[in-house]
């Protein structure tokens, strides 16, 4: 019995070691300088920008940045914060619907620069919910690489939109988000 | 006046799946902090205390154990809530005391909210072509800070109505304990330092206390604070003198003015609390004694001398009718108070006509059940001072109460950290109206306005009954009315009254409604032409009451506190 309760654990280890291996970054995928800009208008911004300081990340940032600012900005990698806040959109004027469409624009506009998105959920489980929830549905299953607060993702929905396909890092405090960034970049 | 009560029935009945759809689409929107609604209330025999944190509060039942009264563990729960709950108040800020020890007629105000600073004037702030502030100065650095009031309001109500069996030292003890120990970080603190983190980075200081390795601390965590509890040491030796004059006095004005401030020495040394006469009123027979203006109190008075002509009960809890009938009013209080209220010390408040009944009967005689006034007269006072602010209620079983609301304005204040001290200087300021010519504009060494209601409630025998307040900016106004209404209209006990979904109205604009209220009343205001918004089901921006009942039939305190953020109550 206890044989067989410790192969049961040690298979589950194996499988949980796989697929985190499966969603590992393998390779660099962006490359310096970066555009820093917020989908949602949370303040969780804030603690991404001291991120890529630590990183070592050259960026500008524009927490509403428009698709027709990107290519005059000389950003070659697209950093999106992900998480809503009602009272950062209200300050900004800018309904959830305008943000979503201004998302959508901006993530286009990357992809046809060829420039690298990278999304990042830093605020934990107090940034999600319905409002949060539709920016992150936006912004995730577009990203080349994405980095979430673990408390963020208690019910997997990172997993389910990366897919498999897309990289995605889970750290336990936000400053674990500093080394995987810095790997993200070549 | 006596509103029918079919009539109003008739026009809020209408139900359509239409409105259903209207009403899922408009569901709450904003990230929900996970809220527990049980185990927040206490009951016990010799005394109870609700506050915003389970650890003040139970710092208030220790002195109380030890042989203090109401005042002494209020002061001791004001003190610790500065070290517990530090973005909500603390030595940089101030607030307003009402208390009652039994034996007392009425009741004390101890005014201790901040004051500009001498060099103050009305035109300091950069306004836009349509007055608006243009920056953040009203609110981060600086020149947001107004003189604090807070140890000096602290110690006077213990030196004048504690019991004399505790020393000062023993009453901050608690605070210095939890300081030096560290205080839990909960989800909801982690995140407000999150949500304040580039605030707390543009300031510095603050880093060195509430982050870790340069990130937010996160839940789970415990911050220390020895800057902090050294200087609440000071406080123990010295008394105010220490934060008012000398050493840490020149610290905090040193960093102030760093930081774009004009504060100076002498604004500290001037600095003196006020000792005023409540406001009172009464609502079914039960009477009512809280703050007069700058503090919110009147407002309080007035809405429920408004809804007193209407059969509440008889309406029912959060039904459509009453629903419309505490909208109505809301506008038309906030109306008068934007236009009237300010620090009497200044300008002419008419805070006792504001009050009379008289006045609520003609006022309620303007609302129609079955219309929805479009806006009432006046400006409309859509900012004055942010959420985030505390309460914390105490009574004993001799019925001495008391009831604290104080702040720092916004959540960690003006941002500014006077360095070694753990003091956060609050950005009160920012409650001015930051144009001329208003009754609240900026003058030196002038209050600005405040919804801050401490309120005292006796009940028809003239005995101590509830004690109450709340956080939440313009909210605290219409929150404490309705808590108050909840206990004496609808009979509900304190915990289940301070649960009960509410709702906020300015004097024009959408009726704001927590999402937990009913799908009949929603539809109904809708049905009679409210334009309404929905917040969280346990919606933070309504506030955190903490408030206190006395159940003298049965001879129990009951502590009740608020789910909304951290509170719990605690008694013996």
């Amino acid at each position: 019995m206890k044989r067989n309760l410790a192969l049961a654990v040690s298979l589950g280890l194996a499988a949980q070691a796989a697929w985190s291996a499966a969603q590992a970054l393998k390779t660099p995928v962006a490359q310096k300088p970066a555009l820093l800009t917020s989908v949602g208008q949370s303040a969780d911004v804030e603690m991404v920008k001291l991120l890529l300081e630590r990183a070592g990340v050259p960026h500008k940032v524009g927490a509403q940045a428009k698709a027709s600012e990107l290519a005059a900005s000389g950003a070659r990698t697209l950093i999106v914060v992900v998480g809503g806040s009602t009272k950062g959109l209200g300050a900004a004027g800018i309904s959830a619907e305008a943000e979503l469409e201004r998302s959508r624009a901006l993530l286009a506009e990357a992809r046809r620069l060829g420039m690298a998105v990278i999304g990042l959920h830093v605020g934990g489980e107090a940034r999600r919910g319905e409002l949060s929830d539709k920016f992150i549905r936006a912004v995730i299953p577009d990203s080349d690489y994405v980095i979430v607060v673990a408390s963020g993702d208690k019910d997997g929905l990172f997993g389910k939109l990366c897919g498999g396909r897309i990289p995605l890092e889970k750290v336990e405090r936000i400053s674990g988000a500093v080394d995987p960034l810095r790997k993200a970049f070549q | 006046m006596r509103v029918n009560v079919s009539e109003l029935r008739r026009h809020c009945r209408t139900v359509s799946a239409a409105l259903l759809s209207a009403l899922l689409a408009a569901a709450p929107a904003a990230a929900q902090m996970p809220s527990n609604p049980y185990g927040r209330g206490a009951a016990g025999a010799n005394g109870v205390v609700a506050a915003a944190k389970p650890e003040a509060s139970q710092v208030g039942i220790e002195i109380l154990k030890m042989g203090g009264n109401a005042v002494d563990a209020a002061v001791a729960v004001g003190f610790a809530l500065g070290v517990l709950e530090p973005n909500a108040s603390g030595i940089g800020g101030g607030g307003f005391m009402i208390l009652r020890l039994a034996g007392m007629k009425s009741a004390v105000v101890i005014d201790f909210r901040p004051t500009a600073p001498a060099a103050a004037a009305a035109d300091m702030y950069r306004l836009d072509e349509k007055g608006r502030p243009i920056g953040s100065a009203s609110t981060e650095g600086g020149l947001a800070s107004a003189v604090p009031g807070e140890v000096k309001g602290l110690l006077y109500a213990l030196e004048n109505y504690g019991s004399k069996k505790l020393t000062r030292a023993q009453i901050i003890q608690p605070a210095v304990d939890w300081a030096e120990r560290g205080i839990p970080v909960t989800a909801n603190l982690a995140q407000i330092i999150k949500d304040n983190f580039g605030k707390l980075r543009k300031y510095e200081n603050g880093l060195a206390i509430y982050a870790r390795d340069g990130f937010p601390y996160e839940a789970g965590d415990t911050i220390v604070n020895r800057d902090l509890a050294a200087t609440l040491r000071r406080i123990q030796k010295e008394g105010a003198d220490a934060i008012y004059k000398g050493e840490i006095a020149g610290r905090i004005v040193d960093e102030v003015r760093k930081r774009g401030g004009i504060m100076t020495l002498q604004d500290l040394a001037d600095y003196r609390i006020k000792v005023r006469e409540p406001i009172a009123g009464s609502y079914r027979g039960y009477t009512l004694l809280t703050p007069p203006p700058p503090a919110g109190g009147t407002h309080v008075v007035q809405l429920l001398h408004i809804m007193e002509n209407f059969d509440v009960a008889g309406l029912g809890d959060a039904t459509a009718p009453c629903a419309h009938l505490w909208s109505e009013a809301m506008k038309l209080v906030f109306a008068d108070r934007a236009k009237y209220s300010a620090d009497p010390d200044f300008v002419r408040v008419p805070f006792r006509g504001m009050s009379s009944k008289a006045y609520a009967k003609e006022l309620a005689g303007l609302i129609a059940p079955d219309k929805v006034m479009p806006a009432a007269a006046a400006g409309d006072p859509a900012k004055y001072e942010s959420g985030s602010t505390t309460h914390f209620s105490v009574m004993d079983r001799a019925g001495n109460m008391v009831a604290v609301t104080k702040t720092i304005n916004h959540f960690f204040g003006s941002g500014v950290v006077v360095p070694g001290t753990g003091i956060i200087m609050g950005d009160d300021m920012d409650d001015f109206e930051l144009k001329p010519g208003s009754v609240n504009s900026i003058e030196p060494g002038k209050r600005p306005l405040s919804s801050m209601s401490p309120t005292l409630v006796l009940d028809p025998q003239g005995r101590a009954f509830m004690a109450l307040g709340s956080p939440g900016a313009t909210r605290i106004i219409p929150t404490v009315a309705q808590v108050i209404s909840n206990v004496i209209d609808h009979g509900m006990p304190i915990q289940q009254a301070i649960h009960a979904p509410r709702l906020f109205q300015r004097q024009s604009g959408s009726l704001l409604m927590e999402g937990r209220y009913p799908v009949g009343a929603y539809n109904g205001v809708r049905a009679l032409g409210h334009e309404v918004s929905l917040g969280q089901d346990y919606d933070p921006s309504f506030g955190g009451v903490h408030a206190v009942l006395y159940d003298h039939a049965a001879k129990i305190l009951h502590g009740g506190a608020d789910p909304r953020r951290d509170g719990r109550a605690a008694a013996y």
